[in-house]
């Protein structure tokens, strides 16, 4: 008569290892794929739309230009990627006020582009735009 | 005697079966919480060279990848896009992915002139004023 019931009781509590076995199957999945990209980024101004640059025409910018051939002039003096944080930084000595345009030739690398960027975040600049040139 | 003997030894036994359910509820929150920070983010899948540079900030969360590779094409999600179609793509991926950050992944020796039209694209889309480009700390 006791075994029986000892029996009955056994078959009463559910067996959970198979369940078990699914949400660790289920969390290790989640795990493995839980892929944790990280990216670390510069900002890059997008050109402003074309009314507000008519509207608002910078006559104390300084244009650092990029050419097909990757040479950088700043306001026509052609100069190194070393070179341009110093004569953006004169220019601005010059005219505190300037804004800063960084013009570039379609196919002018990126890589220049970047790295005339982050010259112009060492130097603090505010109010730098980068535009193309036609063509 | 010999019956009490018997209890003990039954009592020993349930003592002896684990409780389970604690550990059940464990890793059931595990469970829910790698479900629900699991973001799929659709990786554009070409691998760039990335340009030094002294400032960057580290992007979190992330959400959509553009990338463009040496030769000037633009990967969303492992295919190539048209600068026409990018627009469209973007607006897909919101829907998905509506906080997380869009970072373009630009390859040090692409053209200018393709970046800077996509960045003209994702400020029109995303309202940008900045556009995070990938890049690597010095």
């Amino acid at each position: 008569m006791r075994g029986r019931q000892s029996k009955q009781a056994d078959e009463a509590s559910v067996d959970l290892t198979p369940m078990l076995d699914v949400v660790f199957i289920l969390l290790i999945f989640f795990i493995v794929t839980s892929t944790f990209i990280q990216e670390e980024a510069l900002g890059l101004e997008p050109p402003p739309p074309p009314s507000q640059a008519e509207s608002n025409p910078d006559d104390t910018a300084i244009l650092v230009y990029v050419g097909e051939d990757n040479l950088i002039t700043v306001n026509g003096r052609l100069t190194d990627i070393g070179g341009v944080r110093a004569n953006m930084e004169r220019l601005r000595a010059e005219n505190p006020e300037s804004a800063l345009i960084i013009q570039a030739h379609p196919r002018a690398r990126t890589g220049t582009i970047v790295k005339i960027r982050d010259e112009a975040y060492n130097a603090q600049m505010s109010r730098v735009n980068i535009v193309q040139s036609e063509g | 005697m010999a019956r009490r003997k018997r209890i003990l030894a039954s009592d020993s036994s349930a003592e002896d079966d684990v409780n389970l359910t604690p550990m059940l509820d464990v890793v059931f929150i595990l469970l829910i919480f790698f479900i629900v920070t699991a973001q799929f983010i659709k990786e554009p899948g070409v691998d760039i060279s990335r340009t030094d540079v002294e400032n960057a900030e580290r992007q979190n969360p992330l959400g959509i990848l553009i990338a463009i590779d040496e030769e000037s094409d633009i990967y969303i999600d492992k295919e190539v896009v048209t600068l026409q179609e990018v627009g469209f793509r973007i607006r897909e991926l919101r829907e998905d992915n509506p906080k997380g950050r869009l970072v373009v992944q630009a390859d040090e020796d692409s053209d200018a002139g393709v970046l800077i039209s996509l960045m003209e694209i994702i400020y029109n889309e995303d309202g940008l004023t900045a556009v995070p480009v990938s890049v690597e700390k010095e």
